[in-house]
């Protein structure tokens, strides 16, 4: 059987004086109508190896060793001198291999109609009027499961959801009937329902075109699901491949164990914290959050009456898709975002709604540990200084505080004197979780705090909160779309759909015998390792 | 993906490494600096004492004037060195004054947004719409012209720039979460604006400001030129150029050597400050092929 793509011995390094090898012996081959699955780590240099596969690296690094070869037309080979063009890798980009990117919300021009942007994806390499590309156009946009497409092609990416992006992408990548579909964490910055929508529409549109399929992503449980081979990737390297049936079932190597063991396990936390006798770290009381939007009249009723009690010691953790309000409703309990009606009640005492018009005393109940430990660090400030400001702030700052406050979320001294710049994602959210806890808050909102994180981190991080909470009795108010971590982690799990709590109960009866449909719903969803084949068999090679 | 491309596009700690351009910029800019320093120490220095007798004298004629005499047989070299001294120091406040009018106004445009943006907006447009040079002419006319005035009414009216440019980094910043931190910890908007805001702006200002130089310079010379700012007897760039020009057929260099310094300055301020600029440009994918 010909592949459509095969890599040997691949070698990546960073540019300038002194190379460092970024991928190295890596070699991959996905044969006609297949789907193989790539996993690993941020850093495992998975990205990159696919990136290079169509000549679209990143400035600062290069092809240094090895052979590429996209349906036996030969790109690189080193050893043989042989380099592709940028005219002959654009002949072959979007017409023999095309890709589907990560966030469906960069990917699209704002400024373009999106049917206009996947007209200009047709005619790239199909010289036709623009006329009959518009067509073309909303052919492919229905063909994707775009309802009214000949409608929705005329307006512009903001008017569309996500999942809705994201099946555009998808429509531009197939517009040419690709041997070869590169889907890089396609599905990453979708809700989990979304998610199983769009790796549907991939497994049917391969169905339907043969096209084969590399697809990318840090989430065992979504390869378990959509791939027929596995590639398992560490430091640049492939450290097990195979079947992905095999591979899950029987993995050889340590990594791909250590790899699945991280995955937030499928039990409910054991041994709970909660302390009786404390006063609640939370108590919410129908609150109704709204939102002004330019152009229109009616405020947007984000969170509709929303009431919400948290024990000290306790985790109670809030899911439901994008938009459902529960980031609203965390912002409310803070004060950021104010309720218009309702109560907050931190830790036994009244608090009044606006984060201006609290005291500092008041506002040093309910702290917030961030979802990007990118944004939430200032860049520019080192860790010792990130975790003393809030001590400086209240003019309680101490040398001795900011290495306690270190020492407990596992950072010592010699992390103490970088910047955020020099740590990892993992690092940074710890520092983030000892900046929050500098003003010895009772309740923590933590939103998403481990997405952003790769799953053995996550782990980590998990377990440390755990820790935390025991010891300081803190109240968490966990917000989450992953199901799998909120099941590990959550004492009591509050589903909101569309500004209201649809179902509210113990951890275990909801992953048992949910109530709601919409629950059930979610649920479903969740991709798993030993969850069915979604997509169809290898297709028939003609 | 995305946080592995930032680490590949911008490994840390960054290498600082000067550009050919920069340096020869950096050796312009620091001539000119130099000999505003060092004539003024030396023995001769004497801008402003007239010699009829050895008005006129050609460069390196005469070892007492090393670059020759002007009409009033005034020391060349003493006064391109005064003039110098006088341009620079008033484009430098010029400079500063913009920078911190237009960096406060652009910062709090950005960081309050709302009725206090649009007025600030229609303040920008205002002041965008105003021919600065014809302004000062008119208020020349009215007071007496000179150099704080000339000031005056460039340092408050050169700011658009940087209130654009301080506004958007201000904007984009406000709805980073690490602006939010320090108001739930009992922070208020000026820990926020001090601790966090300006320290992460002042560097785009400062860029700005590079490439403003060269523009300042020219503007405040043309003023000078028609007589407008340093009043005689101070010398400056632009009132030597005019001086020189009426005897440009018989004694060029009075006219010619003012305005090589001023090429100088200008040249250099404008290629040292593409040491900035030039940081930030380049593409985040490699073109031309896979090698």
């Amino acid at each position: 059987m010909s592949a459509v793509l095969r890599i040997e011995d691949l070698r990546i390094e960073t540019t300038g004086d002194a190379p460092r090898a970024l991928v190295d012996g890596v070699s991959l081959h996905v044969d006609r109508g297949e789907a193989l699955g790539v996993v690993g780590e941020s850093g495992s240099g998975k990205s990159l190896t696919v990136l290079a596969a169509l000549g679209l690296l990143p400035v600062g690094t290069r092809v240094a060793g090895g052979r590429i070869a996209i349906d036996e037309h030969v790109l690189v080979d080193v050893g043989a001198g042989v380099w592709a063009g940028e005219r002959e890798l654009r002949a072959l980009r979007g017409r023999t291999a095309a890709m589907v990117f990560q966030d469906p919300m960069s990917s699209l021009d704002p400024l373009r109609a999106v049917g206009a942007q996947v007209a200009s994806a047709v005619r790239v390499h199909a010289p036709m009027s623009r006329r009959a590309a518009r067509e073309r156009a909303v052919e492919l946009l229905t063909s994707v499961g775009v309802r009214d497409a000949a409608e929705r092609a005329g307006t512009r990416p903001h008017q569309w959801s996500g999942g809705m992006r994201q099946r555009a992408m998808i429509a531009m990548a197939i517009a040419h009937d690709p041997l070869l579909l590169i889907a890089d964490e396609p599905t990453t910055a979708l809700d989990v329902t979304v998610q199983a929508q769009v790796m549907d529409l991939l497994a049917e549109v391969r169905e339907r075109t043969g096209s084969a399929l590399v697809l990318i992503t840090h989430d065992l449980g979504l390869v378990a699901e959509n791939s027929d081979r596995l590639a398992v990737m560490h430091h640049g390297r492939v450290v097990e491949t195979g079947a992905t049936r095999a591979v899950l079932d029987a993995p050889a190597e340590d990594y791909t164990k250590r790899l699945m063991a991280a995955m937030p396990a499928e039990s409910e936390r054991t041994a709970p914290a909660v302390r009786a006798g404390e006063p609640d770290a939370l108590v919410a009381d129908r609150i109704v959050v709204e939102y002004r939007v330019p152009g229109r009249k009616a405020p947007v009723r984000a969170v509709d009456g929303v009431s919400l009690r948290i024990a000290a010691g306790e985790t109670v953790a809030v899911v439901g898709e994008s938009g459902c309000g529960k980031s609203s409703l965390a912002k409310a309990v803070l004060g950021v975002q104010p309720a218009i009606e309702g109560a907050v009640v931190l830790g036994g005492e009244p608090v009044r709604k606006e984060l201006a018009a609290r005291t500092a005393a008041e506002r040093e109940r309910a702290q917030i540990v961030f979802q990007d430990p990118y944004s939430a660090l200032d860049p520019r400030l080192t860790v010792h200084e990130l975790v003393a400001e809030p001590l400086r702030i209240r003019r309680a700052y101490t040398r001795a505080a900011v290495t306690k406050l270190l020492e407990d979320v596992g950072l010592d001294e010699g992390h103490a004197k970088r910047l955020p710049g020099q740590l990892s994602g993992g690092q940074r959210q710890r520092v983030g979780i000892a900046r929050a806890l500098a003003l010895r808050p009772k309740l923590l909102v933590l939103d998403e705090p481990v997405s952003a994180l790769d799953v053995s981190i996550q782990a980590q991080v998990l377990e440390l909160l755990d820790g935390l909470q025991r010891e300081h009795g803190l109240g968490y108010l966990f917000i989450s779309h992953d199901l799998g971590v909120v099941r590990s982690i959550a004492d009591r799990v509050v589903v909101m759909q569309q500004g209201r709590v649809v179902e509210e109960a113990p951890t275990a009866q909801i992953f048992r015998d949910p109530q709601h449909p919409f629950t059930r719903q979610l649920l479903d969803a969740v991709p798993r390792l030993d969850g069915p084949r979604r997509g169809r068999r290898p297709l028939r090679v003609s | 993906m995305t946080a592995q491309l930032a680490a590949v596009a911008a490994p840390t700690p960054r290498r600082w490494r000067p550009r050919p351009g920069a340096v020869v910029g950096a050796v312009m800019l620091g001539a000119v600096l130099l000999l505003t320093a060092v004539v003024p120490l030396l023995p001769a220095f004497d801008p402003m004492g007239q010699d009829l007798r050895a008005a006129l004298l050609p460069p390196f004629a005469d070892p007492a004037h090393p670059l020759g005499t002007d009409a009033l047989g005034r020391d060349l070299l003493s006064r391109i060195a005064l003039a110098s001294a006088v341009t620079l120091g008033m484009t430098l406040l010029i400079v500063i004054m913009n920078a911190v009018i237009g960096s406060s106004i652009g910062i709090l445009a950005g960081y309050f947004g709302g009725r206090i943006e649009a007025l600030i907006t229609l303040l920008s447009n205002v002041t965008l719409a105003m021919p600065v040079v014809l302004l000062l002419i008119a208020i020349c006319a009215v007071l007496r012209p000179s150099a704080g005035l000339t000031i005056l009414v460039l340092g408050c009216t050169w700011w658009v720039g940087y209130a654009r440019v301080t506004r958007n980094v201000a904007a984009s910043l406000r709805r980073q979460d690490f602006v939010v931190s320090p108001l739930t910890q009992g922070g208020d908007t000026f820990w926020v604006l001090t601790r966090h805001i300006v320290p992460n702006i002042w560097p785009h200002t400062l860029i700005i400001a590079a490439t403003d130089i060269a523009t300042i310079v020219l503007i405040t010379s043309s003023l000078e030129y028609l007589g407008l700012g340093v009043q005689p007897p101070v010398p400056s760039w632009g009132s030597m150029i005019f001086d020189g020009q009426r005897h440009l057929g018989a004694d060029p260099w009075l006219a010619l050597l003012p305005g090589i310094v001023m090429l100088l300055a200008v040249g250099g301020a404008q290629f040292l400050s593409q040491q900035f600029t030039a940081e930030t440009r380049g593409g985040l994918l490699r073109k031309g092929g896979m090698r």
